[in-house]
């Protein structure tokens, strides 16, 4: 599979895959954005779980989103609950957790309710496009 | 009939302000029915005239004329001065008694004993609630790494100066937000062994003790809302007070249920600096009013709470000569209320 320059996802050089960022933090945002628009993703953002449910509600974006990366501990609308959500509304968009909480219990239910992978922070990129690769793909599985 | 509490007060005179001076004042302090008619040491910095102070007890470097108190019903000497022994029995008053020599050394050591089991509880309820914050202080330790670990992975291989300079900021600003964390759980966590009093602005501090408080819940759902007044600054050991604060506010938070409103208010009224902790939590049930500063007395689940709270709050807030009292209607949140003598402010 070829990567794509930074930010390329026109027509003819299609992007690897739309990928939703949930996370509070502008800096930890800001580099799931790089590490994937650099991989050839394209990236939307979300400050919290209310965003992230009103972004996946907009328009095409519950089409062309491929994966949601979502931290758990958030205002608003936390991740737990925001992850509840997407499983019943959207069960075919694969859910990556990325979290400070190195917490099994939760890593467990989580993993229950379907999420593919529970990252716990600080995450390595190589160990983020993996996981975002592999749950892309399961994406496209859903799909055909 | 029994004679009264006030009939049966002891009126008890302390020589020595060491260490042996200032543990019986504490001590004798939190006794019902005792009174310390003053305290005297001829060094005028001696650690227990300060405490003294903060309990309104009179302070002296005049050991004679003190002893001469016709009042005392008792000379307590833990002065260890060889001299004094010959001056008490020069001026004191016929019926007043005199524990000295090594009744009053055993009297140190039984208070020694008790003092050492209450630090060693002090720092065992410290520990407990830090179990609580370990995955707190987890998450908010991973996320600055994550920053880090991600911008520096990205400057690798970077060429562009300005992206350099910019990612560097970034782990530069990051880098200060773990140092500041290890600071103020450094303040929680350090023992009482080593006491420092030092001018504590109590606002400040109470803004260090929400950070604290915020490993241990989560936050983002409470208002906070601050009525600082002015207030003096206090001369405290600030791990103390925030150890206090500390404990307050997560107790406020977990009646909340992390949902509501918490007011934290300074102020002086009338010769008193106030500090008042208020939710809007479910309050306290009139018959645990009166238990909630009991050591172990605890209406959270094992393993979540070991009652030790607000004993350990009303201990140290009691050493610094003041009083916390809950005000509380079932329904209706609750608000403890701290008053400290402002002999005690700086
Ligand atoms: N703000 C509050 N609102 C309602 N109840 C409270 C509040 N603060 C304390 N209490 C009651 O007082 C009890 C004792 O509090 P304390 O802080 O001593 O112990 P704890 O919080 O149960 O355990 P620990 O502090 O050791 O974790 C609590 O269990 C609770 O029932
Ligand atoms: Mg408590």
């Amino acid at each position: 599979m070829a990567l794509w320059p930074f930010g390329v996802h026109d027509r003819e050089h299609p992007s690897l895959g739309v990928i939703l960022v949930v996370d509070d933090e502008e800096s930890i945002r800001k580099i799931s954005r790089l590490t994937l628009t650099k991989a050839g993703y394209e990236v939307i953002e979300a400050e919290n779980g209310e965003k992230a449910i009103e972004v996946l509600n907009t328009g095409e974006n519950p089409l062309t989103v491929d994966v949601i990366l979502c931290d758990i501990r958030m205002p608003k609308i936390n991740g737990v609950e925001a992850i509840q959500y997407f499983r019943t509304q959207y069960p075919s968009v694969p859910i990556i957790v990325q979290t400070g909480f190195p917490d099994l219990n939760l890593a467990t239910s989580l993993m229950k309710q379907g999420i593919v992978d529970y990252l716990v922070k600080p995450v390595e990129k190589e160990k983020l496009l993996a996981a975002v690769s592999k749950a892309a793909e399961q994406r496209t599985t859903c799909n055909t | 009939m029994k004679p009264t509490a006030a009939e049966q007060s002891l009126f008890v005179v302390i020589l020595g302000a060491g260490k042996g001076g200032s543990a019986l004042i504490e001590l004798l302090t939190r006794c019902s029915g005792i009174r310390i008619l003053g305290v005297a040491d001829s060094n005028p910095d001696a650690p227990g005239l300060q405490l003294a102070r903060y309990h309104y007890i009179p302070t002296t470097s005049d050991i004679a004329w003190l002893v001469a108190r016709d009042e005392a019903s008792l000379i307590i000497d833990v002065t260890g001065d060889p001299a004094i022994p010959s001056l008490i029995a020069r001026h004191k008053s016929p019926k007043t008694e005199v524990l000295g020599g090594i009744a009053a050394r055993l009297i140190w050591s039984l208070i020694q004993a008790e003092h050492e089991m209450y630090e060693h509880l002090a720092h065992a309820e410290k520990l407990s609630t830090l179990g609580i914050f370990t995955a707190g202080i987890a998450h908010e330790f991973n996320n600055p790494l994550h920053g880090i670990m991600g911008f520096s992975q990205h400057l690798q291989g970077e060429t562009d100066p300005a992206i350099i300079s910019e990612y560097s900021r970034e782990i530069v600003t990051l880098t200060r937000r773990l140092s500041e964390m290890t600071k103020g759980l450094n303040l929680y966590a350090r023992t009482g062994q080593m006491p420092e009093i030092t001018d504590v602005q109590i606002p400040q501090l109470l803004d260090e003790a929400i950070k604290m408080a915020a490993f241990s819940t989560m936050l983002d759902e409470v208002t906070v809302v601050r009525n600082y007044a002015p207030v003096p600054d206090m001369q405290v050991n600030p791990s103390e007070l925030h150890q206090i604060f500390v404990n307050l506010i997560i107790n406020a938070v977990q009646a909340m249920n992390a949902r509501g409103h918490l007011t934290l208010s300074t102020g002086v009224e009338g010769g008193y600096l106030t500090v008042t902790i208020q939710d809007t939590g479910p309050g306290i049930a009139p018959q645990d009013l009166a238990r909630v500063f009991a050591p172990f007395f605890t209406t959270k689940e094992r393993g979540s709470g070991t009652g030790l709270g607000l004993y350990i709050v009303r201990t140290i807030v009691n050493k610094y000569g003041g009083t916390i009292e809950p005000v509380s209607q079932s329904g209706n949140g609750t608000t403890f209320r701290i008053q400290f003598p402002l002999s005690s402010a700086a």
